[in-house]
């Protein structure tokens, strides 16, 4: 059992079980000490009292014509044994060692050489404390013992002993419970710490906080405040690289997206044109899934730190969002549109323009032609909404959960993503404490995507140049006057289609002044 | 229309402007600031397609210097760096639109395009779009080199989407367009003048409704890719 307790990881009940004995121990030590003492002081008290009593006896011998007389003492009668009803017993003895009054037991008392002396003797089955004391007269020496009970059980020893047993238990129980509490209150900091380390997601390696840290603790916090830094700068390292490889991929891609674009359109390429769109397919694919990547790696917590959070006028995203998408939902005979109402939520506009945007694509991808999509948001009972719904061919129930997760394709799907699109979603939604559900779309068909925001975010705050600019473009591409129209742009996005749809018929191309029949000729270089 | 491509990575630049030769236009290229500089100098071209990550001078630093230099042309900027940084020092520095890589042939040559015809209308006045020519000073609609006849209000409406053409204009401005010709302005009134304006361009030209956010004056599909 104790050794259970010793080896247990409560730093309380270790520190209980290892204070426990030498607190005891002292405590022992204590009432031993202060009862000697009492005993001592007792004793001293007592042999007073006896020496007193026994110059009194004195005073009652006398001699008279060369005779020794002692009268005895009323209240004392020389009786054998002793009474313990009576304090003293006392003897007086001739020089010639006749016993002239008392107790002839006493007399026996052995003598010391000081005067008076004292002695324990035993009678009768008790320890009796002696004093002797030597009264020279003319006659020769007088001795006188007194004697009597020094019981320590009825004494002020006895009552020492019992209020310092009882002060040195109350002092050791107090200790434990102090101890006991000391701990409980000396630990509060390290559950900041458990609490700070608590609400973390996987992905948040920021240090903790130190400043509510004991000293003691310290050095743990620190080494762990190493680690996370450790880890956080692995993380950095590999985002990095994905971000590095994503982006040295996209200018390659470009090219020979374009190449195989130009050649399906040549008319000598005709045979080979089922290979060539198999080929861009491909290709798309590849630049998506570079972009997807890029854009999960912008979405860690880390990284969007330097991504400014905001306050994002929703009503304004939708419609970027949806005007960048018109021209690939015209090719792919598919009616897109947006019911959108003012909302504003705090975030990131890069991170909630990538998040809508993938939710687009998806929508674009998996819903066959004549489908229907709507983008909507707004404010739903003071809960800000962002929600995406078309009517192909659904998620089922079963794959919601799934779909969220990286690299997960639907099965049976026409895989032209890589799976990652819900997952940034996802990622991105959990950034902004915000609820991702996929739900049946009207009626029952297709998918409905709702992002729901905690509550409403403050209107835009134009502080950041950076959005200052951004909410210009889409208020003057919203509203604004015809004056300004020079100042509207286009955003480009990763979202934008990808997939290999047929192009625009080739008409020949005209030939203009200059190099432009023969495109490609490096006329300056 | 010609323009000027300055993109160093050979496979991008010959897919570029083959593409952009296909989609009609005059195409050239620079392989560095320097010479894209020199040419521009020299040439007259209507657009530039500028890359961001040029060896030597990049391609800010180009634009930069282009607009102090007092050249007006259009600027459609190429970048495989999507940060939102770059985007408004693009922009900061006088860039007229931004592509990232990877992007499609047609959609840079649609937007080129649209540059183009900006470019002209704030220039000439004129609109050229296919078979349509709008021109906004002279308040005239030909379709076919033919003038066509149209009310205040349906000028008006035409007039602001062709301002904006390639974008999509809200119902609301356009509301706000007539609403001082036409002070009882019934609720459907913007679709009553775009359904007249349809029937009289009627397959010269569409005007895409897209759903909840307005209109699209665009060039039909079959004629795109004839830049004029």
């Amino acid at each position: 059992m104790n050794s259970r307790l010793a080896s247990s990881t409560s730093i309380r009940r270790r520190l209980l079980i290892f204070l426990l004995p030498p607190l005891t121990a002292l405590m022992l030590v204590v009432v031993y000490v202060d009862y000697r003492a009492a005993m001592l002081f007792a004793r001293t008290t007592f042999d007073q009292r006896l020496t007193d009593t026994a110059l009194t006896v004195a005073t009652r011998v006398t001699i008279e014509s060369g005779e020794l007389h002692a009268q005895t003492l009323a209240q004392s009668p020389p009786t054998s044994g002793i009474d313990r009803d009576n304090d003293f017993q006392y003897s007086i003895e001739a020089p010639n060692g006749n016993l002239l009054a008392g107790d002839p037991d006493l007399a026996a008392a052995p003598r010391g050489g000081s005067n008076p002396s004292y002695a324990d003797i035993r009678l009768g089955g008790q320890i009796l404390r002696v004093a002797t004391y030597r009264l020279s007269t003319n006659a020769g020496v007088v001795t006188i013992n007194v004697a009597g009970i020094n019981d320590s059980r009825t004494g002020p020893a006895h009552f020492i002993l019992g209020s310092t047993w009882l002060i040195g238990f109350i002092q050791l129980d107090t200790t434990l419970l102090l101890v006991w509490i000391g701990v409980h209150f000396g630990l509060k900091p390290l559950l900041v710490v458990r609490g700070q380390i608590e609400s973390r997601s996987a992905r948040e390696l920021r240090p903790l906080d130190v400043s509510a840290v004991p000293t003691e603790v310290r050095p743990l916090v620190d080494a762990l405040n190493l680690l996370f830094e450790m880890l956080e700068e692995a993380a950095r390292a590999q985002r990095q690289f994905v971000a590095d490889t994503a982006h040295q991929l996209r200018t390659p891609i470009t090219g020979l997206l374009g190449h195989l674009e130009v050649m399906m359109r040549e008319p000598d390429a005709e045979p080979l044109h089922g290979r060539l769109a198999a080929l861009h397919d491909g290709m798309s694919r590849l630049a998506a899934a570079a972009n997807q990547l890029l854009t999960l790696a912008r979405a860690d917590p880390s990284a969007s730190l330097a991504d400014k959070v905001e306050g994002v006028d929703l009503k304004s995203l939708v419609e970027r969002v949806l005007e960048r998408n018109i021209d690939r939902s015209v090719e792919s005979g598919l009616d897109i549109g947006a019911e959108a109402r003012r909302a504003n939520v705090t975030g990131s506009p890069r991170l909630l323009d990538d998040l809508l945007g993938n939710l687009v694509d998806n929508a674009l991808h998996y819903t066959p032609a004549g489908g229907h999509i709507t983008i909507r948001c707004g404010l739903d009972d003071e809960i800000v909404y962002l929600e995406v719904e078309d009517d192909g061919p659904g998620i089922p129930e079963s794959e919601r959960v799934h779909v969220r997760q990286r690299f997960y394709g639907l099965p049976g799907s026409p895989g032209r993503g890589c799976g990652l699109g819900l997952a940034i979603v996802d990622e991105i939604a959990r950034l902004h404490r915000a609820d991702l559900t996929i739900v049946d779309g009207a009626n029952g068909r297709g998918t409905k995507v709702s992002v729901r925001f905690p509550a409403a975010g403050g209107p835009p705050r134009p502080n950041a140049e950076a959005l200052r600019r951004e909410e210009t473009e889409t208020r003057v591409s919203s509203q604004g006057n015809s004056d300004q129209w020079m100042s509207i742009r286009s955003w480009s996005s990763d979202s934008r289609k990808l997939a290999g749809v047929p192009l625009a018929p080739l008409n020949p191309p005209p030939v203009f002044e200059g190099s432009g029949a023969k495109a490609g000729i490096q006329r300056h270089s | 229309m010609r323009i000027l491509v300055v993109e160093d990575n050979d496979l991008v630049a010959d897919a570029i402007t083959r593409g952009l030769a296909m989609a009609g236009f005059a195409v050239d290229r620079a392989s560095s600031a320097e010479r894209a500089a020199m040419a521009l100098e020299s040439e007259h071209f209507d657009l530039a397609v500028l890359d961001i990550g040029l060896p030597g001078i990049d391609g800010l630093n180009l634009l930069r210097q282009l607009r102090s230099d007092g050249k007006t042309l259009p600027v459609m900027v190429l970048t495989a760096r999507d940060t939102l940084a770059t985007k408004v020092e693009a922009l900061d520095m006088g860039a007229d639109d931004f592509l990232m890589k990877p992007f499609e042939q047609a959609e840079l040559a649609a937007r080129c395009r649209a540059l183009i015809r900006r470019a002209n209308l704030s220039t000439s006045g004129q609109l050229n779009l296919g078979r349509v020519r709008i021109d906004v000073g002279g308040r005239q609609l030909q379709i076919d080199n033919e003038l066509v006849e149209l009310t205040g209000r349906e000028w008006l409406v035409l007039e602001c989407l062709a301002l904006h053409t390639g974008r999509v204009v809200s119902k609301e401005r356009l509301q706000q367009a007539i609403v001082s010709w036409d002070q009882a302005l019934t609720p459907n009134a913007v679709e009553v003048y775009v359904s007249r304006l349809r029937s009289k361009l009627a397959d010269a030209a569409t005007i895409r409704v897209v759903r909840g956010l307005g209109y699209r004056l665009e060039e039909p599909k079959a004629q795109r890719s004839v830049a004029q």
